[in-house]
């Protein structure tokens, strides 16, 4: 019999090699996962699910195409066909005219009309009379808005023409060196020629045909601050994220003028994130099914190594977010890069889920987990993306990306990078937690979340050689909390978001270099003595000094011209050589520094832990304090 | 030639030792079992040798190949003591997935899965899994383990909590397995099971090795049979005591007097003084230990030392043991089913 089956059964590494094993094993985990979820929902389910987002579908593109058409025919007007205000009304999707002679007044100040117009005489009845008078009023400013934007001869329509320039503020001057925030305004010709770059042609004045002042302060659209922000210090320019499709042309009375935010983009964009809250319930329960009842022993003991299983279980539903997010993009008039965009979302939605439900002990507590997952990165990818037009801060969000992308506007590979690299370094370190409890021993622990965390990063700890790497590997996870911190103190203050900036980026990056040698000692596998407690502060300090210079991805972006970038990252390289060396090298000192203390700290257990990280967290943050007053 | 080897298994949980110092060899083609009480390393031993448990310390070979080596897993069939299925998947369709993973081609795992199916009689093979009952989804369960066509089989509780119907039937289709070549390492509570299927034993208690062999040779050193000899000695018109010594059998209608001894030579002895003061042997009876018996000696004091040993069990070494479970209640809930199974 065990003749027959090795002539039976097939072997991958003789196939084609071990890769292809690797490859096919975990296509079929993905493929059997797809067949096993069909099972779970019954035909009348997917009917009911088909139906309701058919209905959705419609009902959205009908709201997309006509608006929700809350305010049709709110109100009644009286008004004779051969009125010229009969259009008015017609058009307007708020009024519903009546035939004057149809007009019935009652007792009082009541009829059968809210407002009523004879000749070019209006009044108004009833309780709502007043409201449907003002939107009526608002009815003509936009049919007369409208009529002059069909005009052929714009100029005789518009006959004055304002062009709007949008700069970056200059933070050095909003920071009080003189206090000076007026230079886009254009007092001083020589300060705005400066400022806005090449300030050229005002087209105000060439429609007008004055030619002879081009020194408005006014460009004629194509200078952003950005060229000439980093064009004058030598620094890298920030992303040009405060023109393009914001300040397309458009025509109107001023009134009608409004700051550039992107409205219309951005929910587009918030549509990309909207089915990964929904993916991500089912993606946790599968998880969760493997570990509470059990199930996963058997592909544990099968020639699955962990890997493989976790990837097949993945792919399905990274593939159906990958064709979700396609589709959308499809929908609503995005390119590749949107995809490219959310795709590296859709990977942290899904592994932060992995990594939750391997922690989680019960359903119950695994809802918690997507619940909170599914808060913190819609708040975490949205809320920046608001501020697509105003900073670069928004970049932290690939979601940004999809906003500009929707807008027009082209995106580089620094800024793609930037944007998008915490999201697949943070998703790829989450999956490798994750991988490290994906065995018999941890997976059916009925521990707390805080001891499987710990359990998490112990297995990924053997012997010195981990300490730095993971402290390196931890990076992506340290740039994206900081960058978080920074984005929800970017509006606060910055009397109180600096000091709050310094603590929180140097606890975040303490904690990153503590937590992996902490968890090796509560699992024993590093031993808890002084000499190796040493050894490993110096090696994790060293490992992580190696990998927060990728940070300095940062300064591709220009955050680090922000003051509260500064606060988080550190000052911009300098050119002058000592400052290099100050800047560079010195932090290799801190992080070795703050890492032996905290590593010996938790060399000693728990408590004693908590201490030394405090500690090394105020050693770290009087640095930075102390590095940003002599060098910035 | 063992087809098994495990030297100095050793499995630590923090400060708690789970298995300690394991050693011992199956041969191909044996049915093995490993017995013990609730906590005594019996699944770790067998999770370890599965490749689930890494070992703390000592090494395992299994089909020439080590634990967690996929060539290994695919020579190995592992029934776990609960049947953990996809219960939203059909049997076919659970077990075509398995032997799909385990690289079987299709038409051979098709093959193979109905005749598997076929022996072990189970019906509703189109039926979802969560559908089917508790006998029907071990039996899917012990399908999928032979899907693969393994040399070794791990069976940890394979009749657990069935009725005695399907556990015969299990048991006789262990037996079968033996029977075709397969190495079987079998672990069960009910030692009337182990007894009845087990070439050779291994009993376990906290964590160690305490008796191993077959199950004659434990028996032998664990008292052996013991002959009962019933003698009556004439006393005009009643009975009296032989001068051997000897325990009234009162259970016995006609007064009789029974020696217990351990030998042949021993019963010669009794029967050469009764007849010498004139009376008679009427009965030799043999009594034979069972595994249970010998099981309680072994594990002699063990209530006690297994108490100790629960307070030192933190909640992963309980859960990862298989034998603890979650809560207090669940423990005493599996000692109370032992208890019973015992009693019958």
């Amino acid at each position: 019999m065990t003749d027959g089956r090795d002539d039976a059964s097939r072997d991958p590494a003789d196939d084609g090699g071990r890769l292809r094993g690797v490859l096919e094993r975990t296509a079929r985990i993905a493929r059997w996962e797809v067949s096993r979820s069909a099972g779970t929902v019954d035909r009348k389910t997917v009917l009911v699910v088909v139906a309701i987002l058919l209905t959705v579908g419609v009902v959205g593109f009908a709201v997309a195409d006509d608006g929700i058409g809350l305010e049709d025919d709110l109100y009644v007007i009286a008004v004779d066909e051969e009125n010229p205000y009969y259009e008015v009304a017609d058009e307007s999707e708020s009024f519903r005219p009546i035939p004057l002679d149809d007009l019935e007044l009652s007792d009082g100040n009541e009829a059968n009309a809210d407002v009523a117009l004879r000749e070019n005489r209006i009044a108004h009845y009833g309780d709502h009379g007043e409201a449907a008078y003002a939107a009526f009023r608002d009815a003509i400013d936009a049919y007369n808005e409208q009529r002059m934007s069909e005009e052929d001869d714009q100029t005789a329509a518009y006959p004055v023409v304002v062009d709007l320039e949008y700069v970056d503020r200059d933070l050095e001057e909003v920071g009080g060196t003189d206090g000076q925030t007026d230079d886009a305004g254009g007092d001083d010709p020589a300060d705005s020629s400066d400022d806005l770059g090449s300030g050229s042609d005002s087209g105000a004045d060439d429609s007008s045909g004055d030619g002879d002042d081009s020194d408005d302060g006014a460009t004629d659209g194509d200078g952003t601050a950005g060229d000439d922000s980093s064009a004058d210090d030598g620094q890298l320019a920030v992303p040009d994220v405060g023109s393009g499709g914001s300040l397309e042309e458009s025509s109107g009375p001023p009134g009608s003028i409004s700051p550039p935010f992107p409205f219309q983009s951005l929910l587009l964009a918030f549509l990309f994130v909207v089915p990964m809250n929904f993916v991500i319930q089912a993606y946790g329960s599968t998880i969760m099914d493997e570990r509470v009842k059990r199930r996963g022993e058997l592909l544990l003991v099968s020639p699955a190594s962990s890997s493989e299983i976790v990837a097949g279980k993945t792919l399905p539903y990274l593939c159906g977010l990958a064709a979700v997010v396609v589709a959308i993009s499809l929908a609503v008039g995005g390119g590749w890069l949107s995809v490219l965009a959310a795709v590296p979302i859709a990977a942290l939605f899904l592994a932060t889920t992995f990594v939750g439900a391997m922690l989680a002990r019960s359903y119950k507590e695994l809802t918690f987990v997507t619940v909170t997952i599914s808060v913190f990165l819609t708040a975490y990818t949205f809320i920046p993306a608001v501020f697509t037009d105003v900073t670069p801060i928004a970049l932290i969000s690939p979601l940004s990306l999809i906003v500009m992308d929707l807008q027009g506007e082209s995106v580089g590979l620094a800024e793609y990078l930037f944007s998008t690299g915490p999201f697949y370094g943070s998703a790829a370190v989450c999956f490798l937690l994750g991988l490290g409890v994906y065995r018999e021993e941890d997976m059916f622990a009925q521990k707390s979340l805080p001891a499987k965390a710990i359990d998490a990063v112990a297995s990924r700890v053997g012997g010195y050689r981990s300490v730095p790497l993971l402290s390196a590997l931890f990076i992506p996870l340290v740039f994206a909390a900081q960058l978080l911190v920074v984005a929800v103190l970017f509006a606060v203050p910055e009397a109180i978001a600096l000091p709050a900036i310094f603590v929180l980026a140097a606890a975040v990056e303490e904690l990153a270099k503590s937590v992996h040698v902490y968890a090796g000692f509560a699992r024993s596998r590093l031993e808890a003595t002084l000499g190796v407690a040493v050894v490993c502060g110096v090696l994790s300090g060293v490992g992580f000094f190696v990998g927060e210079k990728v940070t300095h991805l940062a300064q591709f972006v220009g955050l680090p011209e922000l003051t509260v970038g500064v606060a988080a990252f550190g000052p911009a390289l300098s050119n002058d050589p000592l400052g290099f060396l100050v800047v560079f090298f010195t932090p290799m000192v801190l992080h070795v520094v703050t890492a032996v203390i905290a590593a010996v700290g938790a060399s000693r257990g728990p408590t004693a832990y908590a201490i030394g990280f405090l500690t090394a967290t105020l050693v770290h943050a009087a640095y930075n304090l102390g590095v940003i007053l002599l060098v910035a | 030639m063992a087809i098994l080897e495990v030297d100095s298994l050793r499995k630590t949980y923090g400060g708690f030792t789970a298995v300690e110092g394991s050693t011992f060899a199956v041969e191909r083609g044996e049915v093995f079992g490993v017995v013990g009480p609730n906590g005594a390393g019996k699944t770790t031993t067998l999770k370890m040798l599965a490749g689930l448990v890494e070992p703390t310390d000592g090494t395992a070979v299994v089909a020439g190949h080590t634990p967690g080596d996929p060539e290994m897993a695919r020579r190995l069939g592992f029934l776990p003591e609960e049947s953990p299925l996809y219960e939203e998947m059909t049997a076919s369709g659970y077990l075509e997935f398995f032997a799909d993973l385990y690289d079987v081609p299709r038409d051979v795992a098709r093959d193979r899965i109905d005749r598997t199916l076929d022996r072990l009689e189970l019906e509703h093979r189109d039926r979802r899994l969560g559908n089917v009952s508790k006998g029907m989804k071990r039996k899917v369960a012990i399908a999928r383990a032979l899907v693969n066509d393994p040399d070794v089989l791990i069976f940890d509780e394979p009749a657990s909590g069935l009725d005695p119907l399907t556990t015969n039937y299990i048991i006789e289709f262990t037996r079968e397995l033996s029977e075709e070549g397969k190495t079987v390492i079998f672990s069960a509570h009910n030692l009337f099971h182990v007894e009845s299927v087990c070439d050779r034993i291994v009993i376990m208690n906290d964590g160690r090795i305490v008796a191993r062999g077959a199950v004659d040779e434990i028996r032998d050193a664990h008292g052996g049979t013991e002959y009962h000899v019933f003698a009556t000695v004439d006393a005009g018109g009643g009975v009296r005591e032989p001068a051997v010594g000897a325990d009234a059998d009162a259970t016995d209608s006609i007064r009789r007097f029974r020696h217990a001894v351990d030998d042949m030579a021993g019963v010669e002895s009794v029967r050469e003084t009764v007849e010498r003061e004139g009376g008679r042997i009427v009965d030799i009876q043999t009594e034979t230990p069972t595994l249970e018996e010998i099981f309680l000696e072994v594990a002699g004091g063990s209530d006690g030392s297994q108490a100790t040993r629960r307070e030192s069990i933190d909640g992963s070494a309980a859960t990862a043991d298989g034998e603890g479970g979650p809560t207090d209640g669940t423990q005493a809930s599996s000692d109370d089913e032992d208890a019973a199974e015992a009693e019958t």
